[in-house]
């Protein structure tokens, strides 16, 4: 029995869970009860636990907190990385370490067997990396936590990172980027980051396809490395143990750790400059526009944050916050809004208003956000709004203590962050003191209406009122997601000439550049067995190729047969299920396959279109104006060995073998095909015909 | 990338339970005259406290052509009392009751139908704009939500499903008298103002979950083409004309069938002395007068007669829901079907996500859920597939299919039996740790079984499962007969996987 999970409730998720308003005094009927005549016992002190702490010889600082109420073990070290870290030609980097360190086992284990191993104790050791840390947790019952400590130290100090589990967190990867324009709000949030923080830092950029493909298993082992040293991170455990025990079991697990690397420098610095003006992402299956419109927040340690908290709060922070009351509950124009003065612990968090609105209302939506927060500048809040936000923040102030992981939590993110240890004191102190003149003047000082960054994500022919109306520059968002590219290898005279002289000498194994331009067309037979875990098929193939551009395929599959025919630009399928023009990424295939036929590629030192490199020892470049890439790597008898190139789910490989003469021409037998390192397939060539008659129009006719 | 549907999917860890004796030493248990009940669970780690009140009610309740009632009602219960949010209420009261007349005029026009008066109909709406204006002059605006917050109340919310309405947050434990007399006066005299552009917000609320999120859409789908009759149908956000026709009396009508006392549990946990909260239940909550129950759910849906398909045009990446019929959480099998979604769907040990996810790389998620969208009558046990970039959904379903079968053609071992056992009473153990957990599942398992306690006992249910019970389950109810799939897929034009 599990209920109550499709629910829809008062208040959206995307409303932050924070602080509201004020308390007035409705006249009413004599003899009811009011709240107002209630008076409430003072509030128990709260017990704030205490946090044993230790540094061990190796440098690693442990924090460790008892608590007897449940027989549970749970601890999480916290790492100083994070993926503002990343390679700018491997965004993404920081992110799949975290995932493959826990999934790709240890030294002495695979992934899959800690997968069985824990669970069969209903235990867990987890590792992930965010923006600004790293953590590594584990959690067991009481009577486990021995052997949950144990791999928890083997997968903090000897991950494996095994190249399947880094291919399957580059295929899930991938896949998240091929999803990530199909939720609106998320789209909304990420270009809002983008645009505010620019797109050319760590703070902005995003993942796309080019950078999963380029992170290899080295780049992983290199980045744990870095940062992954005892005097680098923090240690915390709590619940039901002792102590002395816990430190005494703790300093011997890890004594034998003592890798060590130089100091992590500081997370970069910020550097974004305004970003005015309405930026639109069109989509077309959405009736709401999801918008964040903001800049700049700051830090957490500012000498005004109680302040502008509190105006955050006011503009949007819950029920009675100015937004919410004007938006929604007057005008009735949105579920969802709310507004927050984004502040962080070492960089400049996002101030930034969130929400939603039917298509037709989206301008007069943006209006009423403007004026609000202009209003905030123009006038000092009612002392009713201050006083409301601030009995929000005091009398709440309590669930900051509720739970004791809280306590043991935020002491390590001030360590982590170099803030003081009272700081939360402080901070309640300074919304205590916070007056309406100090909103006023921060309000004046830290919010900029003409540098606001409006977001809006939805389908502008359904607007009541374009967004020109607002007066900013409209500037329009796209939305496609870049494919991946192959990077030609850098190239100079030198190495042009040897890229040409190499592929020259590979066109004279197989028989001669003369024989190799005398092809005019191919009909090869070709059986491919499929890899069991790529399904395990049979397939029986017929291929024709005709200088210079056009490809036919004719396809046996289990379910029916399959044709296809491309000419490069365009093209058409047949399947059982019908037919029609080639789907773009098969067009891409095709023009791919085309660009790799064994006669022209050998010869592409003849073809204007395309540069010829040296890649290094062996490796042939051959790249395309049309953006295909290929790499062929030539062994020591001059024979093509393979061929690699970037297909839709990451590098192909193509390896060649027994080669056997045709019209004097040495061409491959056998194909084994690797896709992510993992093999796919072995092709066999059950027959290869050149130059017999066939004509264009027998390759484009249908089937 | 996944929306509250899949999260939700993902937080169906399994219940279940252990060392009951020293849990119920915290509990306490009393009823009032009227028939409400209250739950206490002491736990004094630190000075706040949880609440959280079930109402026997949601969405399966609709009357027919006003879907969404329920959830709109939901939303009134934060507009306050007389007391509380009116700034002059014998005005109000007088201005609130001249919007509804002029409604029940302009109601009367439109249906003439062909033979009504455009300017009869305009000139009423004229004067509707103008009574509701009128009437928000007196609206001391979101009183009752703001006194919760600045007396430090946090998590404040509520959420209506098909089955149940629940109303929580929770407070420093010095407020708890406060709570006992805010929760009491929601629902001894709410007061229904600003009624018709808290609708608006509801129908953007429907287009925010439903209209602009395809996995909306897919969950709409699957539910109305598997049940026919039942109201399981009814999902609790209504359609979109329905919400827009909504009328104040009819909530109202709604509220007095359905809120009477012997349809509320309520859950109370944390820093609490029971005895006070006993004495404080019987001031303010004994103020709620008895009523007869309302009436119950009498449609029984009818045998599925072969598999059912919907799909839905999106060019979202796709996804696909597919859902088999099962019986309600009384029958013997319910635990066994707590077991299949364990041993399919748990971690990284289920057998979905070592096949599709890990091995063939097919799926970016595959996950289970044992009951969709509620418990209490015939319901679905269903499964959501999202598939990798650059798979098909027909790859993804033919080889679900494949691990379906072998799933019902193999025993499962010993080791895995022994671990969804250890999962569950671990998984017990490791709620018992939350104030809020505790208050809202009591109540849920009090209204669901008759007793909070099977909680804990479930485990025992859970232990007495066998492979074969798993298999026999598995052969009887994942059929074709009892299969609907609901799945999105992209228009012709889309080309490239990029997109």
């Amino acid at each position: 029995m599990r209920g109550l999970w499709i629910a829809v409730g008062v208040v959206g998720g995307l409303l932050a869970q924070a602080p509201a308003k004020r308390a007035a005094a409705p006249p009413r009927p004599a003899g009811a009860q009011s709240y107002k005549d209630l008076k409430f016992p003072a509030l128990r002190q709260v017990e704030i636990p205490k946090v044993d702490t230790h540094t061990l010889p190796n440098g690693m600082r442990l924090y460790l907190l008892e608590n007897h109420e449940l027989p549970t073990v749970n601890g999480f070290a916290l790492v100083r990385t994070g993926n503002l870290f990343d390679p700018p030609d491997k965004v993404g980097l920081a992110q799949i370490t975290g995932t493959v360190m826990r999934t790709g086992g240890t030294t002495q284990e695979t992934g899959d067997a800690l997968d069985e191993k824990l669970e069969n104790i209903a235990a867990s050791v987890e590792s992930s990396i965010g923006e600004s840390s790293g953590r590594v947790s584990f959690s067991a019952l009481k009577e486990n936590a021995d052997e949950v400590l144990a791999v928890f130290k083997d997968i903090l100090t000897s991950p494996e990172f095994r190249a399947d589990k880094l291919e399957l967190a580059k295929t899930q990867s991938r896949s998240s980027i091929s999803r990530r324009n199909d939720d609106p709000h998320g789209i909304a949030a990420r270009e809002f980051d983008s645009i505010v923080y620019g797109r050319d830092n760590s703070y902005g950029w995003r993942m796309d396809y080019q950078h999963v493909n380029r992170i290899a298993r080295e780049d992983l082992i290199a980045f744990y490395k870095r940062y992954f040293f005892p005097s680098n991170l923090m240690l915390a455990v709590y619940g039901d143990f002792s102590g002395a025990e816990m430190k005494a079991k703790l300093e011997k697990l890890f004594a034998g750790w003592t890798a060590t690397q130089p100091a992590v420098p500081p997370f970069p610095k910020i550097s974004a400059k305004p970003a005015a003006g309405v930026f639109l992402a069109e989509k077309a299956d959405v009736n709401q526009t999801f918008f964040e419109i903001g800049h700049l927040g700051g830090l957490l340690n500012d000498k005004d944050f109680a302040a502008l908290e509190v105006m955050g709060d006011i503009l949007g922070g819950g029920f009675r916050s100015r937004l919410f009351e004007r938006v929604r509950t007057k005008l009735g124009y949105a579920y969802s809004i709310s507004a927050d003065w984004g502040a962080d612990y070492e960089h400049p968090g996002l101030f930034q208003v969130s929400g939603s609105t039917k298509s037709l209302s989206t301008s007069e939506t943006f209006q009423v956000i403007e004026e609000e927060i202009a209003r905030l500048r123009d006038s000092e809040v009612t002392g009713e709004e201050l006083k409301d936000a601030k009995d929000t923040v005091l009398n709440g102030f309590v669930f900051n203590f509720d739970t004791r992981a809280k306590t043991l939590n935020r002491l390590l993110n001030y360590e982590y962050f170099g803030y003081p240890k009272d700081f939360i004191f402080q901070y309640q102190k300074a919304v205590a003191a916070v007056t309406k003149a100090d909103i006023l003047r921060v309000a004046r000082e830290r919010l900029k209406p003409k540098e606001l960054t409006f977001v809006a994500v939805g389908k502008p022919q359904d607007f009541g009122k374009p967004l020109d109306t607002l007066g900013r520059p409209l500037v329009k968002i796209d939305l496609t997601i870049p494919e991946a590219k192959v990077e030609a290898a850098k190239a100079d005279a030198a190495s042009l000439a040897k890229g040409k002289a190499l592929l020259q000498r590979v066109q004279q194994a197989v028989g001669g550049a003369e024989r190799l331009a005398g092809v005019k067309n191919v009909m090869q037979v070709v059986e491919i067995q499929l890899a069991p875990e790529a399904g395990g098929l049979k397939v029986k193939q017929t291929n024709r190729w005709m200088a210079p551009n056009l490809f036919r395929q004719e396809m046996e599959l289990p379910f029916g047969k399959v044709a296809s025919f491309s000419d490069g630009a365009t093209g058409w399928m047949k399947t059982p299920q019908g037919e029609g023009p080639l789907p773009g990424q098969a067009l891409k295939q095709a023009q791919g396959e085309l660009f790799r036929a064994f006669p022209r590629l050998l010869l592409s030192d003849r073809d204007p279109d395309r540069t010829v490199n040296l890649a290094g020892e062996g490796v042939v470049e051959i790249s395309g104006k049309d953006g295909n890439v290929a790499r062929l790597t030539v062994d020591s008898a001059g024979l093509p060995a393979k061929v690699t190139y970037l297909g839709p789910q990451g590098e192909v490989e193509e390896a060649w073998s027994d080669f056997q003469e045709e019209g004097g021409l040495k061409l491959p037998r056998k194909t084994t095909v690797s896709q992510g390192g993992r093999k796919f397939a072995d092709a066999t060539v059950l027959e290869v015909k050149l130059n017999t008659a066939f004509t264009p129009e027998e390759m484009r006719k249908r089937p | 990338m996944p929306g509250m549907l899949v999260l939700a999917l993902l937080l169906l860890a399994p219940l279940l339970g252990q060392n009951l004796k020293d849990f119920e030493k915290k509990v306490t248990e009393f009823g009032l005259a009227n028939g409400l009940h209250f739950i206490v669970i002491e736990r004094h780690e630190a000075p706040v406290i949880s609440f959280n009140t079930h109402v026997k009610v949601g969405s399966l309740f609709d009357p027919g052509g006003q879907t969404g009632l329920a959830h709109m009602f939901e939303h009134m219960a934060f507009k306050g009392t007389a007391t509380i949010g009116s700034k002059n209420w014998t005005e109000e009261k007088k201005a609130l009751d001249a919007v509804e007349a002029v409604f029940q005029r302009l109601e009367a026009e439109r249906r003439k139908g062909l033979r009504a008066d455009s300017k009869e109909i305009e000139k009423l709406q004229g004067l509707l704009k103008a009574a509701i204006e009128k009437a928000e002059l007196y609206v001391d605006t979101n009183a009752y939500p703001r006194i919760i917050e600045s007396n430090g109340g946090v998590g404040m919310n509520a959420g209506t499903g098909l089955e149940a309405t629940n109303y929580y947050y929770n407070f420093p434990s010095n407020r708890l008298e406060l709570w006992f007399l805010l929760e009491s006066e929601r629902f001894l005299h709410p007061v229904f103002r600003e009624f018709y552009k808290e609708r608006d917000v509801v129908r953007e609320e429907r287009r925010m979950r439903v209209e602009s999120n395809p996995q909306g859409k897919l969950g709409e789908a699957i539910l109305t083409t598997a049940f026919m009759a039942h109201p399981y149908r009814q999902v609790p956000i209504g359609w979109a004309s329905d919400i827009e026709n909504l009328r104040l009396s009819e909530a109202e009508r709604f509220y007095k069938t359905y809120y009477v006392p012997g349809n509320i549990v309520i859950g109370i946990a944390g820093d609490v002395d029971p005895a006070e909260a006993k004495r404080l239940a019987e001031k303010y909550f004994s103020r709620l007068p008895g009523a007869p129950l309302p009436p119950g759910i009498t449609t029984i849906e009818p045998k599925q007669e072969g598999p059912r398909r919907a799909e839905i045009e999106s060019p979202a990446q796709p996804m696909m829901f597919i859902g088999y019929k099962r019986p309600d959480h009384h029958h013997a099998d319910d635990p066994v079907f707590d077991v299949i979604t364990t041993v399919l769907a748990s971690g990284r040990t289920g057998v979905l996500y070592k096949e599709l996810v890990r091995d063939r790389k097919l799926a970016l998620a595959a996950i289970s859920g044992p009951n969709f969208p509620g418990s209490q009558y015939p319901n679905l046990f269903i499964f959501l597939l999202v598939p990798n970039a650059g798979k098909t959904m027909e790859e993804n379903e033919k080889a679900f299919q494949e691990v379906l079968e072998k799933f019902k053609n193999t025993k499962i071992d010993p080791v895995t039996l022994a671990r969804v056992k250890t999962k569950a009473r671990a998984g017990l153990i490791r709620r018992l740790d939350s104030n809020a957990g505790l208050a809202t599942l009591l109540p849920l398992y009090h209204v669901a079984y008759g007793e909070w306690k099977k909680m804990f006992t479930a485990l025992d249910d859970l232990d007495k499962v066998t492979a074969d019970d798993v298999q026999r389950v598995a052969k009887e109810y994942f059929i074709d007969n009892g299969k609907t799939v609901a799945v999105t897929f992209q228009p012709k034009k889309a080309s490239g996987g990029a997109k």
